[in-house]
């Protein structure tokens, strides 16, 4: 049988065809992904059930039971809050993670600035040295920081825990900004230096506000990362005033603590919920960011 | 034209010129270093002098309650060898880096191909995402519980068998290191699968089409055109999960809360163990030493794959 391959009707004709084969393996695929997915999913099940229980409750029923009432929630909460003294750990946190990540990306944006807008001796040398940053494992700070910390008295002061996330966050944002500025054509910038305008006037008027979406997904991902550190500030900050969250959370779990799996359960949803608001606000930005750490 | 041209490019009037760029360039080099100043001060003191700092410290005696005068030369790496925690731990930091690098590409591997043709994908995709956006101290202290005696694992299982189970996971040294894998597994397959799926998108049509038309089978596409253009995103995500794989602490650490052989669990938290719970900071430093090594020598070399890989394909 002859086919005509110009005729358009009988070429999408074929494509529908081979779509609606696909689509139907597709169909008969979702059965199992759906088993699978529950699977996958029954950790934060439980997660949801055992925030409403109460602690009797918890040791007489089925861990994946469904709890008697919503009631209990709030005395988890209050538990939980005032046991591990999570308010203020939630505070310290917060602040670490929101001025670390403000600094630490501005800091990697000035300097990423000096590396390819301005004439640099050694641009490269100096970009090298800054990305060295990034090779080493964290224990091979951890000795050091700790006794140059006890030398200048800045462990256990919030000052001190800011200025290792700080310097921690800046390599990889210099990494992915150096990227971006580049790409950003070098016209604008010529123009307004000819108008007379100064480098910091051309950086924070011309430059930043072309990069918004790199920025943003940085200062997201070392957000999310200062927020979720538990090694740094267990060795640098575990006293009651400066701990972080996740030290605090730390503390609750385990074989001497007295408190149920109800209160620890509903510790650890309290203690994601920033970074959970975060993402889910700004989802865009994190999956650009995501990328970016491929690049 | 030509000739007043020449004559204003003068070797007086051009060495001005040049003189003048070199003060334009010697003044934008000294804005450059404001710039990148606060940047290099704080990775110089903050990571670079410790890591210095650390490979000294590793030749000393230093402990919580002595002095740093002492020197030790090399016997903080001899104790490595004589104590049977180091070669434990470092055992356990072989399984950890290939399990962290193998289960997560296969499922996540697994998912995206599977996840790819099927209505809804965007949920699903997001839901095998969720765990990724938790705190790692958070997904251990609720996967403690999945695993205890009376968890949500053993009833799982007492369910589908109908005998009662109340096996300790995290109590076991046969089980704790896959146990904790697992749950590594549950958290990064989100974002592996994400980075495949990107991949997959890169790669063109056309060959794959082309190679249906020719009557190949799905297998030998996969194997024949996806997977060689495939395997840069695989390196990259291989380079990631190396990392993790040496240097995971939060997960470990927290799960194994109540596991008295903790120590050996990781070169990590070997480390960590040594350094902070028994105050011997010089020997601390020689693990991270090793450790150090261990990781740049291995991330060195699968750049180099990375790098030559990406090359052949362009």
């Amino acid at each position: 049988m002859a086919v005509d391959i110009t005729d358009k009707a009988f070429i999408s004709g074929l494509i529908a065809k081979e779509k609606r084969t696909q689509r139907q393996g597709g169909r008969w695929l979702v059965l199992p992904i759906l088993a699978l997915t529950i699977a996958y999913l029954t950790p934060l099940y439980y997660l949801f059930v055992t925030i409403f229980k109460t602690s009797e409750e918890y040791a007489k029923k089925g861990v994946l039971e469904l709890p008697d009432s919503l009631a209990p929630l709030a005395d988890n909460v209050v538990q939980a809050w005032t046991i591990a003294n999570l308010g203020q750990a939630a505070m310290n946190s917060f602040s670490y993670a929101l001025v670390g990540a403000v600094l630490s990306v501005s800091f990697a944006a000035a300097a990423a600035y000096g590396m390819t807008r301005l004439h640099l001796l050694g641009s490269n040398g100096w970009f090298m040295l800054i990305f060295t940053g990034t090779l080493f494992p964290f224990q091979m700070y951890l000795v050091p920081l700790l006794f140059g910390y006890q030398r200048l008295g800045l462990v256990n002061t919030w000052f001190g825990m800011l200025l290792v996330y700080v310097a921690i966050c800046i390599p990889f944002p210099l990494l992915v900004l150096r990227n971006s500025f580049s790409s950003i054509t070098r016209e604008v910038d010529e123009a307004a230096r000819i108008e007379g305008a100064s480098e910091w006037r051309v950086f924070t008027s011309m430059i930043v506000p072309n990069a918004m979406g790199p920025l943003i997904a940085l200062f997201l991902l070392q957000f999310t990362f200062i927020w979720n550190d538990l090694l740094f500030s267990s060795i640098l900050a575990n006293g009651i005033e400066v701990r972080s969250i996740m030290v605090a959370l730390q503390s609750l779990q385990g074989t001497y603590s007295t408190l149920g799996p109800n209160v620890v359960i509903t510790a650890t949803l309290i203690s994601s919920i920033p970074t959970v608001l975060l993402f889910i606000a700004l989802r865009k930005y994190f999956m650009a960011g995501l990328q970016l750490g491929t690049k | 034209m030509i000739a007043t041209a020449s004559a204003l490019l003068s070797p007086q009037v051009l060495k001005e010129a040049r003189q003048r760029e070199r003060r334009v360039a010697w003044q934008q080099t000294r804005i450059a270093w404001l710039f990148i100043a606060p940047a290099v001060l704080m990775v110089t003191l903050f990571l670079l002098t410790p890591v210095v700092f650390n490979v000294i410290l590793s030749f000393t005696k230093w402990q919580k309650f002595t002095g740093l005068d002492q020197f030790a030369g090399f016997n903080n790496y001899a104790r490595l060898f004589r104590l049977p925690y180091f070669s434990e731990a470092l055992a356990n930091t072989a399984v950890w880096v290939v399990g962290a690098v193998v289960f997560p590409l296969a499922v996540g591997l697994g998912l995206a191909l599977l996840l790819r043709n099927i209505p809804f994908q965007e949920t699903f995709k997001s839901l095998f995402f969720l765990p990724r956006v938790l705190a790692p101290t958070a997904v251990a202290a609720i996967w403690y519980y999945v695993y205890a005696p009376r968890g949500v694992l053993n009833s799982a299982v007492s369910g589908i068998t109908g005998t009662p189970f109340d096996f300790g996971w995290l109590y076991d040294p046969a089980t704790i290191t896959g146990s904790v894998i697992v749950t590594f597994v549950w958290q990064t397959v989100g974002i592996t699968m994400v980075l495949l799926l990107l991949g997959l998108a890169a790669i063109p049509k056309d060959p794959i089409e082309a190679a249906r038309v020719d009557g190949a089978s799905n297998f030998q596409i996969f194997r024949h055109i996806v997977w060689p253009l495939l395997l840069p995103t695989v390196l990259v995500v291989t380079i990631l999960n190396v990392a993790a794989g040496f240097t995971t602490f939060d997960l470990l650490w927290v799960m194994a809360t109540s596991f008295p052989g903790k120590r050996t669990l990781s070169l990590a938290v070997y480390m960590y163990y040594e350094s902070f719970s028994n105050g011997a900071w010089a020997y601390g430093s020689a693990v991270a030493v090793v450790l150090g090594a261990m990781v740049i020598t291995v991330s060195a070399l699968l750049a180099v794959v990375q790098a030559r890989v990406s090359k052949n394909i362009r």
